[in-house]
């Protein structure tokens, strides 16, 4: 019995945290002996000082007050929600849509296109193949530039980062999407020469060894981080070109539509 | 939870306003005092009581009815008043006993209530100082048991610590308002 801990007490208390045979005991140890008695008392003494204490009590107009400051807060959230949702649906398509799978995308839409458009030319016999096939090219093309303008847009992006960021965890984030940009980047420039569209094959193929190069910064050609990145910038005017081949065929994209 | 409590939880979680003030009219007193308790501060404890606010709306869709509403709003409150006295904390290094002391004292003197002439002002100044020098998470753990009647499960949910540790802390609270009346006695 005189195992019985002021711990014990407080939890006899509250009655929590204790066995109903523990219960029991302390219950018959407070009825049997006076030194826990008093302990258990000053215990309750103590409680009963604190319980005297005045509640702490809101001001009158506390709940108006709060309403007031709350209302515009929800109303900015809601908004927020709402935008969110949006941009929630564009980056799971964003992410879902990575630069290979997008590729792979572009691929089908153009190969799907095509096939379309050689099956109208086949089966509407007052209009002639040639116009049918015409139509099909024109709306691949306009899903190839679409497609192209989106990955050179993300190379953009991974070129001006590799070439003023000094952020560790940047640049490796960086060197991931370019190279996820490399892949994708063989395939638009297959698809842009089955296309007969030389001059952006071409430039494409320009494009990757130095995507290559900034996925794999240890691999020294052509292009060394940063400085030497700048530098080679600087000197093939490549961000510029990327900019200008990106704006044109944002052009003849709206154009074909 | 009334049914009606019910509807406005539905209808605010859809994002109806008008809902959402029903139950913030129904809450909000509450809320308040269990926050002031935890801050021993008036303009922390309205400031955790509309961060738990904003909080609940947001997550209203998340709460599943497994506890009542109450509990579900106040461990957030708690929570929102443990985040006012972290912030606190990070932008005064460290506060003075005596001011952290004096809150508590301005907090209880602000609505006297009628025990307190009866009551040795000594003692309550003794008693307030006391709480105001416990850690939070001591004091907060008395407050939920001895003032909310949570039981030391919900409280180990709340402040997301075992049942053995919470046990602690209000042992050590209780320990520390004894020491305090101890020579008085």
């Amino acid at each position: 019995m005189d195992t019985i801990s002021d711990d014990d007490l407080i939890l006899y208390h509250y009655r929590d945290g204790l066995a109903p045979e523990r219960l029991a005991e302390i219950e018959t140890a407070l009825a049997a002996m006076s030194e826990v008695r008093e302990r258990y008392e000053a215990i309750v003494r103590t409680l009963s000082e604190v319980d005297a204490l005045p509640a702490p009590t809101a001001d009158a107009d506390f709940a108006q007050r709060l309403w007031r400051q709350l209302e515009p807060r929800l109303r900015a959230d809601d908004a927020i929600a709402r935008r969110r949702t949006w941009r929630d649906y564009a980056h799971a398509l964003h992410v879902w849509l990575n630069p290979p799978r997008l590729a792979w995308a572009a691929a089908c839409v153009l190969a799907l296109a095509v096939g379309i458009g050689f099956y109208a030319g086949r089966q509407s016999a007052p209009t002639p193949d040639a116009l049918a096939q015409a139509r099909a090219d024109a709306a691949a093309m306009r899903v190839l530039d679409a497609y192209v303008a989106e990955h050179l847009r993300a190379t953009e992006g991974v070129l001006v980062t590799a070439s003023n960021s000094d952020s560790t965890e940047l640049l490796d984030g960086n060197r991931e999407l370019a190279a996820s940009l490399v892949e994708a980047n063989r395939m638009y420039a297959t698809a842009a020469t089955r296309a007969g569209n030389t001059r952006l094959a071409d430039f494409l193929r320009q494009l990757e060894p130095v995507l290559i190069s900034l996925a794999n910064p240890s691999q020294s050609a052509p292009v060394q981080p940063t400085d030497g990145l700048r530098d080679y910038l600087r000197a093939t005017d490549l961000l510029f070109q990327v900019r200008a081949t990106e704006a044109r065929l944002q052009r003849t994209g709206e154009r074909r539509t | 939870m009334t049914t009606d409590e019910a509807r406005w939880i539905a209808r605010a979680s859809e994002g109806d306003a008008a809902a959402f003030r029903h139950l913030v009219d129904a809450h909000a007193t509450q809320l308040f005092r269990v926050c002031a308790r935890i801050t021993g501060d008036k303009a922390l404890a309205e400031d955790a009581v509309q961060e738990a606010l904003i909080n609940a709306y947001r997550h209203l869709r998340d709460f599943d009815g497994r506890s009542a509403f109450t509990t579900w709003l106040h461990r957030i409150a708690v929570n929102a008043a443990l985040e006012q006295l972290r912030r606190r904390s990070r932008h005064e290094a460290a506060m003075p006993e005596d001011e952290a002391g004096d809150a508590f004292v301005e907090l209880a003197e602000s609505d006297p209530g009628p025990d307190r002439h009866a009551r040795s002002a000594e003692i309550r100044r003794e008693i307030e100082g006391e709480l105001a020098r416990m850690s939070a998470i001591e004091r907060t753990a008395f407050v939920l048991r001895h003032h909310e009647g949570q039981s030391l499960e919900d409280i180990s949910a709340t402040l997301s610590l075992s049942i053995s540790s919470s046990k602690q802390a209000i042992f050590r609270a209780v320990r520390k308002l004894r020491a305090v009346l101890e020579p008085v006695e």
